[in-house]
């Protein structure tokens, strides 16, 4: 680029020009969404196929959600490495990204304990009415989820402009709804479809975007 | 009355990296050399003047045990360079009723 005196018109369309192209330095490359994507479908698929072939598998296919976490910290290193500008969002989406995370944990916990405390007064109101309760809690364990789910979705979608994201998020919050009045399987069912929707799928649209931005970026400049 | 250009904005390369800062939280001094294609001897010099008109602030860092120079825009220079769309909104309005 020479250092030359510009006309108004170039001015405007060189500050356009480079706006537009700072844009591509924060570009996120999906692979991150497409991991959980995937591995919260395949928790939750394999969940029900357990329930529905009635089989066991030798340990919980939750604990995926564990190790999916160590390519997590990989990626998330490997990024922030290769990003050479930061934008004014960045720090903000970390920070409701890794709320999030906290609060999927909390929940689990949460769960789990309300499980524990529920099952001796389920069996006790079983044993005293003959028959057992209509009241069941898992139940309402998806619904739960999936409100959680669509609300850093739906956040990072409208802030960083990637509407798959944002429709992601709000298609969780309409399973959210639905799996209060269907059954544990089919819970497992939508919430597989929500993760896909939510992350998987707009994983391939920021890959997709990244590699355009990516192709662009070698093209000749201003 | 048209308002006047700024002359420390008034230059192509100086407000490409302006432009890109504008964007931006910070930037590495090689994003700006890059998405502007300019050379680094000429870039260092722009980003200098910026500097020394308290647009820009200029930090330099290791990363990986290299040297990385960070820009950021300051308030001063954001003011600037909205003030500097403005004066260039300026000039482009009456010629659009013109039209």
């Amino acid at each position: 680029m020479q250092d030359n005196n510009l006309s108004h018109e170039e001015s405007l369309r060189l500050i356009n020009t480079m706006i537009s192209k700072a844009k591509d330095a924060y570009r996120d490359t999906g692979v991150g969404a497409m991991l959980w994507g995937a591995v919260i479908a395949i928790c939750s698929l394999t969940r029900f196929a357990e329930i529905q072939f009635d089989f066991k598998l030798p340990f919980d296919i939750n604990l995926l959600t564990l190790i999916a976490l160590i390519p997590q910290i990989f990626i998330t290193i490997r990024e922030k490495k290769n990003r050479k500008a930061k934008s004014y969002d960045e720090r903000f989406l970390d920070y409701i990204w890794l709320g999030f995370g906290i609060s999927i944990f909390l929940l689990i916990h949460v769960v789990n304990l309300t499980f524990e405390s529920w099952t001796p007064v389920s069996r006790e109101y079983a044993a005293l009415a003959g028959h057992p309760s209509s009241f069941k809690f898992s139940e309402f364990v998806m619904p739960l989820f999936l409100i959680l789910y669509g609300m850093p979705t739906f956040i990072t979608g409208a802030a960083c402009k990637v509407k798959p994201m944002l429709l992601g998020g709000l298609f969780c919050w309409l399973c959210s709804i639905i799996t209060v009045y269907t059954e544990y399987k089919l819970d497992l069912l939508l919430t597989a479809l929500s993760a896909l929707m939510a992350w998987f799928i707009p994983g391939l649209f920021l890959e997709r975007e990244y590699r355009l931005a990516k192709k662009k970026e070698t093209s000749p400049n201003v | 009355m048209f308002k006047e250009l700024d002359p420390i904005l008034h230059s192509q390369l100086r407000l490409a990296a302006i432009s890109l800062l504008i964007s931006v939280k910070e930037a590495e001094f090689t994003f700006i050399k890059e998405k502007t294609g300019a050379t680094a001897g000429n870039l260092s010099v722009q980003l200098g003047k910026l500097k020394e008109a308290g647009y820009i602030d200029i930090s330099k860092q290791f990363k990986d045990n290299y040297p990385l120079t960070l820009c950021r825009i300051t308030k001063k220079g954001i003011d600037a360079f909205e003030q500097y769309v403005a004066a260039l909104q300026s000039y482009m309005q009456p010629s659009d009723k013109n039209s």
